[in-house]
């Protein structure tokens, strides 16, 4: 055996208990444990721990992922089953290793009364003795080590087994492909009428679900309109016309702010007409947009990144300020904005703000695409590729920049408001940057450029917390970790754009001075 | 709206960039004056306050320099923002308190036979290892960042490592608070550079505390940055590292190892801001999670100030950012709340008026 491979297999297994420790740490050992619980139909009891094969089950997945990790490293092709194995094993061991010797410290700290909560937050001695499965310290950790070596095997035989049957997985893929593209589905994808279909039964479910849903999901739901149309205008300045913009919280604000500032009573008393005040809030975004864009758009990448970045956290803290009090009543916020309203009835129960919502974001949907296809959308597209190409070849690179910005930021100010409205308040800390980053997440995430990632990412990193409540502390952990995973792995996200074919096909470029009408 | 933006190209007039950049930073500089001048007319200010706050600017401007070297460095090497750099000082910040609260936790026996902490009985000791162990935390974190966020991305577009270190940052500080705890730690400093001593300066009839642990950080800083200096421009290491930021390709011709200078710069940088994270620490008396975010901003801030890729640009940027960040909104008559507002719009107006920074380089248009 040579010894490269054995020191590679201790390497993941390092890699592994680094990650195992730093998961008890945290506390996600517990958080997992109890969702792993829950799926199994036992939902954990407020501060109750959940139970121990929960613990063995989660812990067990590492493993695996472990020994398979290392198992497939071995670089032998195909895979020898005894290297395979003996890698699995040295990976499991060292990382048991380390894991045991984590939880002897930790354990002999517990057990002499120390109270690791005033440095380490997560470990409270209740998660301590549920992570040494209710044993004693030095029993906990040999389970450990144990856990890890057989579940580092098992990940192995797996890595070799699916290694030993790559040649039938292939074969059913052949088949399965086969099938897809000469048999009923591929009729049924060559008909025009399936797509309208589909679209038909998308807006019948939009129309029912938000009846029949309660006005739990349709928060929730809400939530995560409000962040698709955000992702929808960040789109356009990050996917189409690639200006990266972290401070895209400040059109959000202005959105908000402005619409709260002329339906509120309290300070100004305008008291204006819902759809007059969306549309301030739209054409006030929009124009800040284009005001914010024209002095910094002529700098490039980071350099932008960093400057909307401050734009944003200047607008943050001017609301919050004392100097400009009077207007924005500083750190209070405003209370009691208008809900929609038609023909002098009221339209704000939570049903109806879902219908709104949905239809903003079919709307902007619909505008996006449009712009997308049009000569705009083209002049973006080639901004994004190559900015000194798009100049040489004639493109207004500035102005399609600050038109990409001032659509954005209008999207945005839609957000805002509709969310001002939805909630009734807005105060400066609904205007943290972690707004931007939201977005800016689920943009990437979803994959730059494309709409069906937007609405992907914001379902996956806006509405999955949602419903998993448990993960919530950890969403932010995960965004960071998924933002770094994604550009490694996946740069252009889980949805990636379709780059739109300029062929023959396409009209002449004189040809198309309209807009989308 | 947009629709009325694409039947109606508008035109934008075609002036001189230089020009307006010019006349620009004229009218800027005269509506400061002006401002300046009006508020120190009718100043409700003395001396002493001015003293104050330009000495306490200048501790922070130091720290705000170590931070921004670690920009300057790796910009200079990589063209890329680590954003996650602020993280790193955070991280060094909480080395040196563990060491602190472990220290003060144990006990010792004094000869005169009196109990102290051994915080207090050897400071010298104490000072020395949190300032190691909030280096070489941090330096570590740098190592590991560099590893695993940015190497994969070598020679990705330029979004992309940008995008990585974002995430790097929101994973670092959320880490930070799930293992930390979102509550703010009291700093513990040994009794010699407690925050409440230091020499009183008459003046103007009032006395200015020069606090120890301010002039002593300062003191750290300064000693830091010229050790850095000797260490680029005098060691083969330095030389390699200039070599590297000047050309990756040549320089891996004439036997650099790029892949291992660049590792080395990212040590050092994250060894930097671990240092100012510990004297943070000691100067303001807390951390915590998100203690990071702000300096990290302003240090970039600095770094773009003084030239970003250029070692003395991001020393005189930070310094020079701190003081005015301390005598700004005195001297400009505005709301204490508003400090950050300053240095973000210091920010934004070198980026428009001069991006090549005070002591400038020659950034090419790629660059910006």
């Amino acid at each position: 055996m040579k010894s490269s491979l054995i020191q590679k297999a201790a390497k993941s297994g390092v890699v592994f208990a680094v990650i195992v420790i730093f998961l008890a740490l945290i506390g996600f050992t517990v958080t997992a444990a109890s969702l792993i619980q829950k799926v199994f139909g036992e939902a954990v009891g407020v501060s109750a721990m959940p139970a121990y094969p929960a613990l063995v089950v989660f812990l067990g997945f590492i493993g695996l992922w472990n020994g398979w990790r290392a198992a497939k490293h071995t670089g032998d092709h195909p895979l020898r089953a005894g290297s395979a194995i003996v890698a699995g094993l040295v990976a499991g061991f060292v990382a048991g290793l380390f894991v045991l010797v984590y939880t002897l410290i930790v354990g002999t700290i517990h057990s002499n009364g120390v109270d690791m909560r005033v440095y380490l937050s997560s470990l409270s001695p209740e998660s301590i003795v549920y992570f040494l499965f209710g044993q004693s310290t030095l029993t906990g950790g040999l389970i450990h080590l144990g856990l890890s070596i057989v579940s580092a095997a098992a990940g192995a035989l797996l890595a070799i087994f699916s290694d030993r049957s790559q040649h039938q997985f292939a074969l059913w893929k052949q088949k399965l492909s086969l099938w897809v593209n000469t048999s009923w589905p591929a009729k049924l994808r060559k008909n025009v009428f399936v797509g309208y279909i589909a679209m038909g039964v998308v807006l019948f479910l939009l129309v029912i679900l938000p009846r029949t849903w309660g006005s739990y999901w349709n928060y929730i739901m809400g939530t995560v309109g409000i962040y698709v149309l955000l992702g929808i205008g960040l789109n356009i300045i990050v996917g189409y016309s690639g200006q990266l913009v972290l401070g895209y919280v400040a059109f959000f604000a202005i959105g908000a702010y402005s619409f709260a500032l002329v339906t509120a009573p309290d300070p100004h008393h305008l008291n204006w007409n819902f759809w007059v005040a969306l549309l301030v809030a739209i054409v006030a975004s929009a124009i800040s947009g284009v005001l914010i864009g024209l002095p910094i758009l002529r700098l490039r990448g980071d350099y932008l990144a960093i400057v909307t970045l401050g734009f944003g956290e200047i607008i943050r803290i001017l609301i919050k300020s004392d100097w400009l009090k009077d207007i924005t009543l500083g750190p209070r916020g405003v209370r009691n904005i208008a809900g929609p309203t038609l023909l002098g009835k009221s339209f704000s129960s939570d049903i109806d703000f879902m219908y709104l919502i949905i239809l903003a974001v079919l709307l902007s949907i619909f505008l996006a695409r449009r712009w997308q296809e049009s000569r705009i959308g083209r002049a973006w597209l080639s901004i994004s590729q190559d900015e000194t190409v798009a100049q040489a070849t004639g493109v207004d690179t500035y102005k399609y920049k600050i038109l990409a910005l001032a659509i954005g930021a209008a999207f945005a100010g839609l957000g805002g408001a509709l969310f001002a409205s939805r909630n009734q308040f807005t105060g400066p800390e609904d205007h943290v940057l972690m707004v931007s980053i939201n977005v800016l997440s689920l943009v990437i995430v979803g994959g730059m450029g494309s709409i069906p990632g937007v609405i992907l990412g914001a379902f996956t990193l806006k509405g999955l917390p949602e419903i998993l409540r448990e993960l919530e502390s950890y969403r932010l952990l995960v965004f960071g970790a998924l933002l770094v995973l994604m550009m490694i792995i996946r740069p252009e996200g889980l949805w990636p754009a379709k780059r739109p074919k300029y062929g023959e096909k396409s009209p002449p470029l004189d040809a198309e001075k309209g807009g989308p009408e | 709206m947009a629709e009325v933006h694409q039947k109606r190209p508008i035109k934008m007039p075609q002036l001189n960039v230089k020009v307006i950049r010019l006349l620009a930073t004229a009218v800027v500089l005269v509506l400061l004056i002006a401002r300046i001048r009006n508020v120190a007319i009718e100043s409700q200010y003395g001396a002493d306050t001015w003293l104050r706050l330009s000495v306490s600017g200048l501790i922070v401007g130091g720290m705000y320099a170590l931070i921004a070297i670690g920009y300057t460095l790796v910009y200079g090497i990589l063209f890329m923002i680590n954003f996650a750099h602020g993280e790193v000082m955070m991280i060094g910040s909480f080395g040196g308190y563990f060491v602190f609260e472990a220290f003060n936790a144990i006990p010792v026996t004094l000869k005169d036979g009196t109990q102290n902490s051994f915080l207090n009985a050897q400071p010298v000791i104490a000072i020395l290892l949190a300032f190691l162990a909030g280096m070489g935390i941090a330096a570590l974190t740098g190592y590991f960042l560099e590893k695993i966020a940015y190497r994969p991305l070598r020679g990705a577009p330029r979004l992309v490592p940008l995008i990585s270190a974002i995430g790097a940052s929101i994973f670092l500080q959320n880490a930070g608070q799930l293992l930390f705890g979102p509550q703010r730690r009291q700093y513990i400093n040994p009794s010699v550079i407690d925050r409440g001593l230091g020499w009183q300066i008459p003046i103007g009839g009032t006395n200015v505390l020069l606090t120890y642990s301010g002039i002593f950080s300062l003191v750290l800083s300064a000693a830091l940055m010229i050790g850095l200096f000797v260490l680029v421009q005098r060691t083969k290491l330095g030389r390699a590292m200039r070599a590297v930021a000047q050309d990756k390709r040549t320089a891996a011709l004439m036997g650099i190892n790029v892949d291992k200078i660049i590792s080395q710069t990212f040590v050092i940088s994250g060894a930097l801001a671990g240092a100012a994270g510990v004297m943070w620490g000691i100067h303001n008396g807390l951390t915590n999670y998100f203690v990071g975010f702000l300096p990290g901003i302003k240090a970039f801030t600095a770094a773009v100030l003084g030239g970003i890729g250029n070692i003395p640009g991001a020393m005189v940027g930070g310094m020079f950012l701190g003081i005015v960040e301390a005598i700004g909104p005195a001297a400009l008559g505005i709301d204490f709340q508003l400090k950050d507002v300053i240095a973000f719009s210091i920010l934004i107006l070198v980026l428009i008026l001069r991006p090549s920074g005070i002591l400038g380089e020659a950034l090419t248009e790629e660059k910006v």
